[in-house]
């Protein structure tokens, strides 16, 4: 596996191959730039496409993501690295010497041509993070069906050696013995697109999210609610039972000094109440209950979405949660403090909870770049107000929710301004020629 | 087209189930499969994704495909999707024809069998309108290259600065005599706390210095024409001496960014109007801001002891509770800015003047952005009293007693105590006011740009493409289209600039091929055409001698035709078309639908 | 055989996304309502009413942007249409109502479903009387 890997100057580096990496890249490459997006997962799309539908248009959210996810992928300006990881990005006179690590896919993506039938040959299954846990796939898989690049993937920790995807591959692409590959990218510019994780199920340990099974994340109901989720249909995972009864517990991971959580994440009281009507319509019967303490409706349709679901019959509790407990027959307690009938406390049981997490920045860059974080963890950006994609660096540019959490479309717009302030940068440096393909040998790592 | 063999590629998405749940996606397969010329005819669980469309491109390259049905949701979604699917597989793009069965099938219709027999119908028609499809071209226009923009508050001038530094043209039309807009006047913004003055001063030092900015103040669009790439507006400025000069700019794109206004309570909401001790939050700023912190704080010639802020003033207002003001929609939306905006007012009063006591009367605290909850924290340490109150029961102003201590009495029942009524006793009243569109003037009725219900400009889709408008060349920033922060202004600002950068970086914008065109065997030149048609020069009737004989023929200006039809409706010799949407093609298609109904299997 | 089939022509700007807005309501109407999308329903001549109506279209809702119409003169022009063909089938002896004129706006789903089931309605008294 020793190939020799090319070491190639483009434009701009797009760290991250979600909705605002993608955005960002697509605007650029529109502008003729060369573009390179590094994506650390087998597939790009991001947290947007394991969404079901999306606030406030209820648009299904691999349809607003695929087209862009394709557009990508299809555009003779812009190359994806998947499995790929940022080692370090240090500065070279004005341009970026960018060390990315590829992880091994075990399937060699010039060969495969993602039919599957190594899938079907293998016989481990391994619980399916992509569908919350709730189903599973086999040891060696396509990430998810929409995924880009459509190409096979081994987990070897789950293999069980048995040979039988090899021998089915109509291609010869599995190669068991696939190495970490390092190589280096020459980058005229480098925008960080590295998003969101949610908080820890765990971090509150009076909500117990690790320990009750029907205390779920927010992540995990999309996929339930997803037409083509686990189940097909909503489901609580305790015992399958049709949940009756669903409550969503709101800043449960934002707005919390004791979480070093103190900011509000944007986008829970939203996706809180698009989940409870998409619940609503999946499951006509069921009570749904939010436990808020703000509903922060603040973007353009929102408020009008909120009162559409005051109206369907939701409740809308005041409140915060002091504690969640398992109560009999797998069911959920929660225990919690009115805020509007002077601090009385009440006990309800419910069949399904659904804790709000918030967000936290997926990536700490700053041993890697010359980038700077703020206290909330996220990149700082030194001028917010007027130009609120430029970090500390220049040539280093930031988008979406590495700069601080906020909602799709608040992300892509971002993502274009993001863009903008990069071929402006680019611009000031001229005269430069167009981006040069350089070969040289790569290296291994291990 | 005849001589060439007719064969289509026919392909049914599930949707993942959004469609398959509900139409039998393999019976409509298998029916498209028996017309003829089908060559092939499949499903796939989702066609939008990269291998749905690949399947298009190997079957045209395998099967020598010429012409492809996709049937799946809305064209809105994935028509272009499709189209650049078929260029890749060799074909030209308009040789495709897209079927939607999802949000006009499977999403509307109850019955199983009946939405297989629709979904299959309209397959058909599809096939037999794809066959009359020719291959078009994209109309090629020069662009002017420079862009116009509308508005010279900070999204104006932050697209202007953008635009400019990347190497295009770029005119600012401002309405007012300075540039800046209403950031210039808020004192210290959020959540950095610089001074509003200030951001405008770099904005403004930074435009001025670039050469490829021309600046005009005290100018106002009167009209605009054109269409992408070559819209010309037209201009009225004032000058010194009182009287008005009138300019023609020729522009490529043009960028909105005409902005908000505060929201102007109604005589006697909240007291505004009725008594002086009741203040909006911008006039509070500029009090705050011009009253000495060694002196009092006085409104109305009283010194303020106690003030309350009221949020959500002509924000989120509900049907049956609020009125509209005459001629404007309620203002359902939230506005954004307030929440913070009257938290940060609220400590930066306690602060300027320690002694006095502030209650916030408020519906949820959307402090929602970046370092902006740390305002909500410093405001409640500043001591704020906080008084939540529902949306049915506002609060009350009303004149206090004389013995009271404040001049004015708020009467609310406060959530935060079960409801309890409450009356507190203030010296001032502050409106937390939301944010209304300014008017956009003359340019919105010249290029009909659409409006949502809200009055705010509306965006093609907020997530596919939020900065673009219906009208192509025309791109939005800032406030003109729904409320938002500085911040957030200047990213959608900078977004709108990239897709102008994008649009005019090449000097030339390729314009769909939809425009009509005339079969000239058999124009007989009537001129009736012309009589329909409503756009100047798009369409004329050429006289030329051939043979000794005079011979009339219509002609169409392919850059000025819209594409309406008018023209097409009143031809008596059917020598007029719209490219891609001919009547041979409609016709085919009703053909269709006519035909003997699908078996429709009962559920 | 066709007669309750009902053709919906939609114009591109407002209607048709009109009717997409009623799918993503997920809300119902028959189905035997079959939408053309177009530019705009001006394009049509007069012939085109009465060959559908031939062909066995049982009922044609025109389904035009108003007057938002993104073209100039268009739904002055269009209306005019409708009304002659309305004559025109009177003194063909088809029942007029089976032709509409109607806007519907982008986000207009209560109008179009009224719409369809007024066309219904018409169809099956039609129905009724032969």
């Amino acid at each position: 596996m020793n190939r020799a890997a090319s070491t190639e100057t483009v434009d701009t580096l797009v760290i991250g191959g979600g909705i605002a990496g993608l955005q960002t890249a697509l605007d650029l490459a529109d502008l003729g730039l060369q573009v390179a997006i590094v994506e650390k997962e087998p597939s790009i799309g991001g947290k947007m496409i394991g969404l079901s539908k999306v606030f406030p248009t209820l648009d299904c959210a691999s349809c607003i993501t695929t087209p862009k996810m394709a557009a990508t992928a299809h555009h003779e300006n812009i190359r994806i690295l998947t499995l790929a990881e940022v080692e370090s990005v240090t500065r070279h006179d004005e341009d970026f010497s960018v060390r990315v690590t590829l992880q091994p896919r075990y399937v060699d993506e010039d060969l495969c041509i993602g039919c599957r039938l190594c899938e079907y040959a293998c016989d481990a299954d391994v619980a399916d993070e992509f569908e919350g846990g709730l189903s599973a796939h086999r040891a060696i898989y396509i990430p998810f069906t929409n995924a880009i690049p459509q190409l096979a993937i081994l987990d070897p920790m789950e293999c069980n050696l048995c040979g039988q995807c090899a021998v089915a591959c109509p291609t010869d692409a599995v190669v068991f013995d696939q190495k970490p590959r390092e190589i280096e990218i020459t980058a005229r510019s480098v925008v960080v697109a590295t998003g969101f994780e949610t908080t820890p199920m765990g971090a509150k340990e009076e909500y117990r999210g690790n320990e009750i099974v029907n205390v779920i994340s927010p992540l995990t109901m999309e996929r339930l609610l997803a037409p083509h989720g686990p189940y097909g249909r909503v489901l609580r995972p305790a015992d399958g039972k049709v949940p009756d009864s669903v409550a969503f517990v709101q800043c449960a991971g934002s707005r919390d000094r004791s979480l070093g959580v103190p900011y509000c994440s944007r986008v829970c009281c939203m996706y809180a109440i698009k989940q409870a009507m998409l619940l609503s319509g999946a499951l006509p019967f069921a009570d749904i209950t939010i436990y808020y303490m703000d509903i922060r409706a603040f973007g353009k349709g929102y408020e009008t979405f909120f009162q559409n679901a005051s109206a369907m019959g939701i409740e809308f509790v005041k409140g915060k949660v002091a504690r969640i407990d398992e109560a009999g027959d797998r069911n959920v307690e929660v225990r919690f403090e009115h805020i509007d009938e002077l601090g009385q406390v009440e006990e309800r049981t419910h069949d399904l909870v659904v804790l709000s997490l918030g967000m936290l920045p997926a990536a700490d860059l700053r041993d890697r770049m010359p980038i700077s974080v703020s206290s909330d963890g996220f990149v700082t950006v030194p001028k917010p107000t007027i130009e609120p994609c430029r970090t500390n660096e220049p040539g280093i540019f930031v988008a979406g929710t590495a700069a601080g959490p906020k909602d799709i479309v608040d992300a892509i717009a971002e993502a274009g301004a993001a863009a903008m302030a990069v071929s402006g940068y680019l611009k000031k440096r001229e005269p430069a020629g167009d981006a040069v393909c350089a070969v040289s040998a790569g290296m291994e790592i291990r | 087209m005849n001589s060439e063999e007719v064969k289509i590629g026919v392909y049914i998405c599930h949707c993942g189930g959004n469609i398959s749940d509900k139409v039998d996606v393999e019976k409509v397969a298998e029916d498209a499969g028996n017309l003829p010329d089908v060559t092939v005819s499949r499903t796939y669980t989702f066609m939008c994704a990269d291998p749905g469309q690949e399947l298009i491109v190997e079957d045209i390259e395998k099967h020598g495909l010429n012409r492809i049905v996709v049937a799946s949701c809305s064209p809105s979604l994935h028509e272009t999707t499709f189209r650049s699917a078929v260029v890749r597989g060799g074909l030209n793009q308009f040789l495709y024809e897209h079927v939607n069965i999802r949000e006009q099938v499977s999403w509307v219709h109850a019955s199983t069998g009946e939405a297989t027999a629709k979904a299959t119908t309209l397959v058909r028609a599809a096939i037999a309108r794809v066959r009359h499809h020719e291959p078009l071209s994209l109309i090629r226009v020069g662009a002017t290259s420079r862009a116009l923009v509308l508005g010279g508050g900070v999204a104006g001038l932050r697209a202007a600065l953008d635009l400019a530094v990347y190497g295009l043209p770029v005119t600012i039309v401002e309405k007012s005599s300075r540039l800046g807009g209403q950031v210039a006047e808020f004192g210290t913004v959020f959540p950095t706390g610089e001074s509003g003055a200030e951001l405008v001063r770099t904005l403004v030092r930074d435009v001025s210095a670039l050469e490829e900015i021309t600046v005009l103040t005290g100018a106002r669009v009167t009209g605009a024409t054109g269409y992408v790439g070559n819209f010309t507006v037209m201009v009225e400025q004032e000058r010194g001496d009182g009287s008005t000069e009138d300019l023609e700019i020729p522009a490529g794109a043009v960028i909105v960014a005409t902005g908000s206004r505060p929201y102007e309570p109604d005589m006697g909401e909240f007291g505004f109007g009725q008594f002086p001790e009741v203040v909006t939050l911008p006039d509070f700023i500029q009090i705050l801001n011009e009253t000495r912190a060694d002196g009092d704080l006085t409104v109305n010639g009283k010194m303020i002891r106690r003030a309350a802020f009221i949020h959500c003033v002509g924000s989120r207002q509900i049907e049956g509770i609020q009125k509209p003001k005459p001629g404007r929609p309620l203002n359902e939306n939230c506005s954004r800015i307030c929440c913070t905006a009257t938290l940060k007012a609220e400590s930066d009063l306690i602060e300027k003047f320690p002694g006095v006591f502030v209650y916030d009367l408020y519906r949820d605290i959307r402090t929602y952005g970046r370092n902006h909850e740390e305002i909500y924290e410093r405001a409640s340490r500043d001591g704020v009293s906080f008084l939540c109150y529902e949306p049915a029961t506002p609060p009350v102003v009303t004149m206090a007693a004389p013995d009271d201590t404040g001049n004015l009495l708020i009467t609310v029942k406060d959530n935060l105590t079960a409801g309890m009524e409450i009356e507190v006793a203030v010296d001032l009243v502050v409106l937390a006011v939301g944010m209304e569109p300014a008017d956009v003037g003359p340019l919105a009725e010249s290029l009909k740009l659409p409006a949502g219900a809200d009055g705010f400009l509306q965006e093609v889709h907020p997530k596919l493409r939020p900065v673009e408008m219906a009208v192509a060349g025309v791109v939005l920033a800032g406030t003109c289209q729904s409320p938002r922060d500085i911040e957030e202004s200047c990213a959608s600002a900078s977004a709108a600039a990239v897709k102008v950068a994008g649009l005019l970086t090449r000097g030339h914008v390729d314009l769909e091929p939809y425009v009509a065109r005339v079969n000239a065997d058999r124009c007989e030149g009537t001129g009736i055409c012309l009589s329909q048609c409503e756009y100047d020069g798009a369409l004329k009737i050429v006289e030329s001698v051939i043979d000794g004989r005079a011979i009339r023929k219509a002609v169409v200006n392919e850059a000025l035709c819209t594409g309406c039809g008018a023209c097409v409706a009143v031809c008596p010799t059917r020598a007029i078309d719209i490219n891609g949407w001919t009547l041979d093609q409609f016709e085919a298609m009703v053909d269709a639908m006519c035909a003997d109904p699908v078996e429709v299997a009962s559920d | 055989m066709g007669t309750d089939r009902i053709l919906i022509l939609a114009s591109a700007a407002c209607a048709y996304p009109g009717a997409d807005a009623v799918g993503q309501a997920h809300l119902s109407y028959p189905a035997n309502t079959f939408v053309l999308r177009v530019p705009s329903p001006v394009v049509f001549p007069e012939s085109f009413y009465y060959d559908s109506f031939e062909k066995g279209i049982g009922g044609i809702i025109v389904m035009s942007c108003g007057v938002e119409c993104p073209y100039e003169g268009a739904y002055e022009k269009l209306a005019a249409r409708i009304d002659r063909v309305s004559l025109g089938l009177k003194e063909q002896g088809i029942n007029p109502r089976r032709l509409k004129l109607t806007s519907i706006c982008t986000v207009c789903t209560k109008s179009f479903l009224k719409e369809v089931a007024d066309m219904n309605s018409i169809l099956a008294y039609e129905g009724a009387e032969t």
